[in-house]
């Protein structure tokens, strides 16, 4: 304030222009945001911004012409090491840069500040310093933020289960998480600058670096299912999800890969596979025991025929006949139930003719199905259409899907299940005349657990299962369906 | 027993099962008729009486209740034996059948020649 008396007094000295600029000066001094002292060779504080006032908690009256041990704090001017910094530059005219010093005001919280100590100097004489304090504390506050905000992210990336990559625009791995390390057996350093699809199985590389030209091109890719080879050699499979990572002006600068082990799922998909094999199985007792029971009853009587010996030879060898194609008969009913029953023997894809597939499934239902007053068409091809896939897993399909239709027509009806070409494609049908899908539950019927039928008569696997086998054989299946008027399934499989 | 008409009706679409039937009544003297369908059946009960009808219990064409119904619409109080290999002796729906009168015996395939003889002479008594 002394000093601003002064300049009032200059002014109206006749000396306007110069008090004017002190004026000014000081005005900017105090709208300054930083904390401004200056300090004279004696170490007293012979100005102080308003801002410093403020930040401190003092008064002009108490801090000029204070020494500066007694406007901070004593053991503060000691660490700070002030009184020498502040000698050398008033004996060296060196100023002291960037340093950061902690200063809590009475009643306020700690703040950080950088300081810097400015030698003002009138000719060769250091007459004051300039004590600058630059509040730091929420530009360090946020930087801190930012970098716990950075490291959680990069937590996130490392706790996740999945598999969390990144590759460069051509496919070359850049980041590879914990959890793809674990999985995979290779260190993120092992893998980085190898391409990603030579991490994936032998024949699916052609179809991974497909999918990273396409997200290249600024797409992506959902769920493609491919194994990955880990460092011991052996295959893992996994549905792996791809996008592109794009800069401010919209160009793709990387890839970002997430991956799901999909190997407790395919067990768990193997037993759900059983239970539901078990369940189709309840449905079709009632039809087999049936159809069983008539050529043994058949057989039974033939063989009582020939016990009363009877004297026609030409009943006799008619009896006989009876006998063995009842037994024949009863035999094959048995042969298809077994060949249902039992998971195949292989499970790795292999040519599979469908014609033969989809006949069989249809036999082993036809008994049920006439029971039911059903009328059943089943219109095969007669040249074989080839697939590339698992029999039991497929026969496991069309079952599901005749049973399905079947159960759908409880008072009769009409059932046509057919298989034919369409361009690469092979296409099964399953249209019935049932009861038809709601509308509203179109959208759940490939659900797990998804069932109509009252509790204990379904288990409501079967749509699933078809849903994840037809999946696994790169397949889609549809559904159309009006409700009162009958659904028709379409599976499509790429013909081989 | 009665004269030349036919005594007793098979219903059964499988000819096997008609073959065997038949063929049992036929070497006891007992003279029958074949119907491979439940319509074919009721054509032949409005042409005829019958003291006996073995019926199946799964036809392509007719439920089992509906067709005993209208064969003893027909032929009032003729003895229905529901002949199949899809139920057993106390399964609650044959019990609650033969209850209300619906079929008046079971037999189960397969069977015993004599089980059927004995049902045929039981009904065919004069």
């Amino acid at each position: 304030m002394a000093d601003r008396g002064q300049a009032r007094v200059t002014a109206e000295d006749g000396a306007p222009k110069t008090g004017r600029y002190e004026k000014l000066y000081a005005m900017l001094l105090d709208a300054m945001p930083s904390s401004v002292l200056l300090i004279d060779a004696q170490l007293r504080v012979v100005s102080a911004n308003r801002n410093f006032l403020e930040k401190a908690r003092r008064s002009e009256s108490d801090t000029l012409g204070q020494r500066i041990g007694e406007v901070f704090p004593p053991l503060l001017v000691d660490h700070m090491d002030l009184e020498r910094r502040l000698r050398r530059a008033f004996e060296r005219n060196e100023a002291t840069q960037g340093k950061r010093m902690t200063y809590r005001a009475p009643g306020l919280g700690t703040r950080i500040y950088y300081y810097n100590l400015v030698p003002v100097a009138w000719g060769n004489t250091v007459e004051h310093v300039m004590l600058v304090l630059e509040d730091v504390t929420e530009q360090l506050r946020l930087g801190e933020e930012a970098r716990r905000a950075e490291r959680h992210l990069a937590s996130v990336v490392e706790s996740a289960s999945d598999l969390v990559l990144s590759t460069d625009v051509d496919g070359r791995i850049l980041t590879w998480n914990v959890a793809a390390e674990r999985l995979s057996g290779y260190a993120g350093d092992e893998v980085r600058g190898r391409l990603f699809s030579e991490q994936c199985a032998l024949p699916e590389r052609g179809l991974v670096s497909q999918a990273f030209r396409a997200v290249r091109r600024g797409g992506e890719f959902g769920t493609a299912e491919w194994d990955l080879v880990t460092k011991p050699g052996a295959l893992v499979p996994v549905a792996w999800m791809g996008s592109a990572m794009k800069d401010d002006l919209g160009r793709v600068v990387a890839i970002v890969v997430v991956g799901r082990d999909l190997t407790e799922r395919r067990k768990f998909e193997a037993q759900l596979l059983q239970s539901q094999k078990l369940a189709a199985l309840g449905v079709l007792a009632g039809g087999i025991a049936h159809e069983i029971r008539n050529p043994l009853a058949i057989s039974s009587s033939a063989a009582q025929f020939l016990l009363e010996d009877p004297d026609d030879p030409e009943f006799r060898r008619e009896c006989a006949e009876k006998v063995q194609a009842g037994i024949q008969r009863a035999s094959v009913i048995i042969e298809n139930l077994l060949r249902f029953a039992r998971p195949g023997a292989r499970t790795d894809m292999e040519p599979v003719d469908l014609v033969p597939v989809v006949r069989d499934a249809a036999a082993l239902v036809a008994n049920q199905a006439g029971l039911q007053q059903i009328r059943m068409v089943v219109d095969l091809p007669s040249q074989p259409v080839r697939v590339d896939g698992v029999t039991s897993m497929l026969q496991q399909v069309f079952m599901n899907l005749i049973l399905n239709a079947v159960n759908a027509m409880p008072e009769g009806g009409f059932l046509r299940v057919s298989v034919e070409r369409s361009g690469a494609e092979a296409q099964v049908r399953v249209a019935d005349t049932g009861h038809g899908i709601p509308a509203g539950e179109m959208g759940n019927i490939f659900d797990p657990f998804y069932t109509t039928r009252p509790v204990g008569q379904g288990t409501g696997l079967g749509l699933s299962i078809c849903y994840s086998i037809v999946k696994q054989h790169s397949g889609a299946i549809e559904v159309e369906s009006v409700e009162g008027r009958g659904s028709v399934f379409t599976v499509r499989l790429p013909l081989l | 027993m009665t004269s030349s008409a036919a005594a007793v009706l098979i219903v059964d679409d499988e000819p096997g099962m008609c073959w065997a039937l038949g063929h049992i009544l036929k070497r006891s003297g007992i003279v029958s008729v074949a119907a491979t369908s439940g319509e074919e059946a009721l054509r032949l009960v409005q042409r005829e009486r019958f003291h006996l009808a073995f019926i199946d219990a799964k036809l392509p064409d007719a439920e089992w209740r509906e067709l005993a119904r209208r064969i003893r619409e027909a032929n009032p109080g003729v003895p229905i034996v529901l002949v199949s290999g899809y139920f057993y002796g106390d399964d609650p729906e044959v019990l609650q059948a033969a209850a209300a009168g619906v079929i008046s015996g079971f037999l189960s395939k397969p069977f015993l020649h004599d089980e059927v003889l004995a049902i045929a002479r039981a009904a065919l008594v004069p």
